[in-house]
């Protein structure tokens, strides 16, 4: 278990937000977190790029949903059929 | 626009092809289905920009939209042709919303509030650092989408397409390398460079539009 230091901390910003840690590694850095306005600014900031990069892209969805939308309504189709 | 980020996303809903079914009750659903495949999938878009204000997250935007699409298809018979079949959808969106929300919230009831408030607690402490932290944020808050959509276009198409994944998409890493063909190592420094670049570019354009991102003290009006 790495000591998670500002450096460490940091360096774990996108792992964080993507919920990529393990539980104790999240309440490490959540701990580190709340007594460090430095790091804290940092995730702030990246997550809040994150949600504009989100917000931009909003007129994309996925290629999968109209595929997924599109087969579900032919199971309940064939669910009527039978 | 033309976008290698939008070009491999066009979807054009078809209509399925007819099928002569022997049973009435099928011609009529294939009836139906194929004039709400028709109807109401072009708004397939508009939803989803819909949910994701809503949601505020693609993950959940995309059960919405599904779960909005299903509701609608059931309840197709109940629509009215030739009135505001866009309203109509929205209307479903925003009673499945509230349906989904509240089971969610009851789900989450036990879980997660503590770290929540550590979380929280952390950012009241220095009024100043508030203050400039929050003019950054709010800069950024306030970025057009246009804007947003040109940095992305300018960084390297690999870091593009991993911050699209992992941003926009919701995908976890894992997934993202078993798309991208790479190790899991290369997803991470590809995102974290691509964020980099991004932040740089779209600090840069901030800077120019007269907010300042700088870290310039703020003052404290209550002090």
């Amino acid at each position: 278990m790495p000591e998670f230091d500002c450096q460490e901390t940091k360096r774990h910003v996108h792992e964080f937000l993507h919920n990529e840690l393990s539980e104790s590694e999240i309440s490490e850095i959540t701990a580190h977190l709340a007594n460090c306005d430095s790091c804290e600014g940092d995730y702030d900031v990246e997550n809040a790029l994150n949600n504009v990069i989100s917000r931009a892209c909003a007129d994309m969805p996925p290629q999968e949903l109209a595929d997924s939308i599109m087969s579900r309504i032919r199971i309940i189709q064939q669910g009527v059929d039978h | 626009m033309t976008s290698t980020l939008t070009a491999s996303r066009e979807c054009p809903p078809r209509a399925p092809e007819h099928r002569v079914g022997s049973q009435v009750m099928t011609d009529a659903l294939e009836v139906k289905r194929a004039l709400f495949v028709e109807q109401a999938l072009p708004y397939l878009d508009q939803l989803y920009g819909h949910a994701m204000r809503k949601t505020g997250n693609p993950a959940d935007a995309n059960d919405l939209v599904q779960e909005t699409y299903m509701k609608a298809f059931a309840a197709f018979e109940s629509y009215e042709q030739g009135t505001n079949l866009k309203a109509w959808l929205y209307r479903i969106m925003t009673n499945t919303h509230i349906n989904m929300y509240n089971k969610r919230a009851k789900d989450q009831a036990k879980g997660g509030l503590d770290e929540l408030e550590d979380w929280q607690l952390g950012s009241a402490e220095s009024v100043t650092a508030l203050s400039t932290r929050s003019a950054e944020l709010e800069a950024i808050d306030n970025l057009p989408s246009e804007t947003i959509k040109q940095a992305l276009h300018d960084i390297p198409e690999e870091f593009r397409m991993v911050v699209y994944y992992a941003v926009v998409d919701g995908l976890p890493y894992a997934e993202i390398a078993e798309i991208m063909d790479t190790p899991v190592g290369t997803v991470m420094s590809r995102l974290h460079r691509g964020k980099k670049l991004l932040k740089k570019l779209l600090t840069d354009y901030a800077r120019q539009e007269g907010y300042d991102v700088s870290e310039v003290e703020v003052e404290s009006k209550n002090a």
